[in-house]
């Protein structure tokens, strides 16, 4: 039970985390136009 | 042909601010002087384009953006080092056709408030699910050790902060913009429930005992902004069409002058081009401004003004439109009659945006009974919680009653079920070429039964020819011909167009329209010294009996042509019916509909048309008044009335009728005070319309039904404590959710199968 002490604040840090990387995959229009890559052709070039 | 095209003109940077955005410090690091450019790609047609439009911009510019389905491309590029120009030719030498599109600053705007609404609801989502996780102990374990019970709330605090309070700021921003003007706003309970039961839940953490609403007030965030989200993209939707307009602007235009000795051809910004100008618009190009063709005829692209895909031919000396491409091989010279706001692409986009912010009715019903709703929810709220204190039931108790009834009766989807669905229809509607002038026509059109048809011009083909002259008095039936041209020159009745062909050096003086004794009317004019008149053959001056060949022309209208002392000439003009003039007639009446034909044509014409169409009801020589007291009487019956017209010769039917429909031409388009505007130049939509707006109508109700019914279900449970907040909030969003679900559904409603080969979507963006 005393370990709940330590893995709640973690997983609660962890949460935050995951808003921060969200709210910067947003920001950084990653989830604006989900159909254009599916129709790129990959890129090969080094 | 892509070599004649001068990109130069985009390096300048005075051009510049038309149609590039710099992108002030956004984020990733790109210089400051960078500039930001939207490309269309005509040309890019699959991935392998893509993959090529990529490669001839990459190591000149960066953040590049290619969307096939789009045929965009969107990039950056540093002015000072890149020449804008040279891109472009790349471009164009790889046959990718690109066609510079003009700046959209809201498009940006759009953007940015898309970001923050997704944000909002990752957020949103991510709280309620971790806040959920941390309640549960406490629901299934009774005797939790009272440290971790307190480590678990508190952490319920720390997630409902982002979850509720920057997840559910829309929603406290405009309960407090609400409250400040002194009206009820949705948003005002929500408000006030969120509140009291994070403020309570805080409390009570801090305290260290009492039951938490945090698990509930995430939750009913996450289901609001989730609602939000879907209402704006349907209307974002209903804007792209909007969008795609304001994109078909052109941004430079190429001037002639005709100087004394040769021609010289200059390229200027689109402001500085006046009314007068000869213009010449190169092969791809768009057209800067509305005006009359010159010299030869030329291939127009005219899709995204009339939702006709096919090329458009256009002859010398017929008006021609900004916002068309010149599909023709050669440049085509235009002398320019409207500019700017006056140009048809300039009024359509002003009639949609008017037609979206504009409220109809109903809607205004629903709101003011959501407003007496509302402040009804509060009194009872707090009547709830009276009760249940009188009652005995404690503190905790009365508190969850209090707020399942704010969160429950909250008539949020009330408020939805009109705006949300009147937004699909539009937007549907708009994508197939119906512009809905007035929102309010669509609940009308949903309940009508008779559909008044007016001939010329509406179920015949605006395109009229001269099927035969014939002298009367001797003379040469072309320079008779030629005097009826010159007669009709100004004139806006369709009969004119079959002049448009005709060129002559005659000019007409003291031109006007005279109201004969019948049902036509004529045109008097002077020509050479010699007064003349041209009008419907009851309206003549001079009587004429019509020669013996002529009964067999049914379905033509004959005018005369007369000097002053005798009839010269009999010209027969044909109308042709248009294509799908039958088939929208048999749509019409397979939905119910009794038709009736009205024209002020003679009585052969009309009834030949009427029975070809298999148009039962038909009245010929009508005069306008004649028409609109048919239209009256009908009324008085207890009829509602669609009237199809031309928008012009029929402006009091139209104005009269309960909806009214219209094919408008060019300029006459804001004149034309018609509901709905079929843009395609084709009945055909006329169907369609009928269709989308008894959909629309049965969505409406079936909103209104439900949203009602639930919150009239759910307030007495709520009340009697019956209803615990986390349900109350479960089934207030999920009833929103449903409602517009129900709605979108509008978005994909088809055409009608028999007439769809002839529908072209327009929301293409080319």
């Amino acid at each position: 039970m005393p370990s709940l002490y330590l893995l709640i604040p973690i997983g609660l840090g962890v949460v935050f985390v995951a808003i921060g990387v969200f709210l910067w995959a947003t920001a950084s229009g990653q989830f604006d136009d989900l159909d254009e890559q599916s129709t790129q052709l990959p890129d090969d070039e080094p | 042909m892509s070599a004649s095209r001068d990109w130069t003109v985009y390096d300048r940077p005075e051009l510049r601010a038309g149609f590039a955005t710099t992108p002030g410090g956004g984020g990733s690091g790109g210089g400051g002087s960078d500039c930001e450019v939207m490309l269309a790609l005509d040309g890019m047609h699959c991935a392998a384009c893509a993959g090529r439009a990529t490669q001839q911009l990459a190591g000149q510019a960066t953040d590049i953006h290619v969307n096939v389905a789009a045929k965009t491309a969107r990039f950056r590029f540093d002015p000072k080092t890149t020449r804008l120009s040279a891109l472009l030719l790349a471009l164009d030498a790889a046959g990718l056709d690109p066609r510079i599109l003009a700046a959209e600053s809201s498009a940006k705007r759009d953007q940015q408030a898309r970001r923050i609404a997704f944000a909002r609801i990752g957020v949103a989502t991510i709280c309620a699910m971790q806040v959920m996780m941390l309640a549960w102990p406490s629901y299934l374990v009774a005797d939790i050790d009272a440290g971790i019970s307190q480590l678990l709330r508190g952490s319920q605090l720390v997630l409902s902060i982002p979850g509720v309070l920057w997840a559910g700021w829309p929603i406290f921003a405009n309960a407090g913009r609400a409250i400040r003007s002194r009206q009820l706003d949705m948003d005002v309970p929500v408000a006030l429930a969120l509140f009291a039961a994070c403020a309570a839940s805080t409390v009570r953490v801090l305290l260290g005992s009492g039951d938490l609403y945090f698990d509930t007030a995430t939750m009913f965030v996450w289901f609001l902004t989730v609602g939000r989200y879907l209402e704006g993209r349907s209307r974002a939707r209903a804007s792209e069409r909007l969008r795609l307009l304001a994109g078909r602007r052109a941004l430079t235009a190429q001037r002639r002058i005709n100087g004394p000795n040769e021609n010289q051809i200059e390229t200027i910004a689109i402001g500085a081009l006046a009314v007068g100008d000869e213009a010449v618009v190169a092969p791809g190009e768009t057209l800067p401004a509305d005006g009359v063709l010159l010299e030869h005829a030329a291939e127009l692209d005219e899709a995204l003004l009339s939702g006709e895909s096919r090329p458009q031919l256009r002859q010398p000396g017929q008006t021609v439109l900004a916002g068309t491409l010149n599909l023709g091989s050669a440049p085509l010279l235009l002398k320019v009659e409207r500019l700017g706001a006056s140009t048809v692409l300039a009024q359509i986009t002003q009639l949609l945006d008017h037609a979206q912010t504009g409220k109809p009715k109903l809607q205004q019903l629903a709101d003011r009974i959501a407003g007496h709703f509302i402040a009804a929810v509060l009194v009872l709220a707090a009547i709830a919680a009276a009760l249940a204190l009188y009652r005995g039931t404690g503190g905790d108790q009365a508190f969850a009653i209090a707020l399942a009834v704010l969160v429950a009766s909250c008539p949020c989807a009330l408020s939805l079920a009109v705006p949300v669905a009147l937004a699909a229809a539009t937007s549907r509607l708009a994508r197939s070429g119906v512009l809905v002038a007035n929102t309010g026509a669509l609940q009308s059109l949903a309940t009508i039964d008779r559909v008044l048809f007016d001939k010329t011009g509406t179920l015949t083909d605006n395109r009229m020819q001269r099927v035969r002259v014939l002298p009367l008095a001797g003379g040469d039936a072309e320079a008779l011909t030629a005097i009826a041209a010159t007669l009709e020159r100004g004139s806006r009745h369709p009969i004119a167009s079959a002049f448009a062909d005709v060129v002559t050096p005659l000019q007409a003086e003291a031109l006007k329209q005279v109201a004969g004794p019948g049902a036509g009317a004529g045109i008097s004019g002077r020509i050479a010294g010699q007064d003349y008149w041209l009008g419907a053959l009851d309206a003549a001056p001079h009587p004429v009996s019509l020669p013996a060949s002529f009964a067999s022309t049914v379905g033509d209208t004959v005018i005369v042509l007369s000097d002053d002392t005798r009839p010269l000439a009999l010209l027969v003009i044909g109308t042709r019916l248009r294509t799908e003039a039958a088939a929208v007639v048999a749509e019409l009446q397979r939905r119910g509909l009794h038709l009736e034909l009205l024209s002020g044509d003679a009585k052969d014409a009309v009834q030949a048309v009427a029975q070809a169409l298999g148009i039962g009801d038909c009245r010929a020589r009508q005069t306008p008044a004649a028409k609109l007291a048919r239209l009256q009487a009908l009324q008085a019956d207890g009829h509602r009335v669609l009237a199809v017209g031309d928008g012009l010769n029929d402006a009091p039917l139209l104005a009269a009728a309960d909806v009214s429909a219209c094919m408008p031409q060019g300029a006459a388009l804001t004149q034309a005070k018609a509901d709905l505007l079929l843009l395609g130049d084709s009945l055909s939509l006329l169907p369609l319309a009928l269709d989308v707006a008894r959909a629309t109508q049965a969505r409406i109700r079936e909103n209104l039904c439900w949203a009602l019914g639930y919150n009239l279900l759910v307030l007495p449970l709520a009340m009697s404590g019956t209803l615990a907040p986390w349900l109350a909030a479960a089934g207030m969003s999920l009833s929103s959710l449903l409602v517009v679900g129900n709605a979108l559904r509008l978005e994909r409603l088809p055409s009608p199968s028999q007439l769809q080969s002839q529908f072209q979507p327009l929301a293409s963006p080319r």
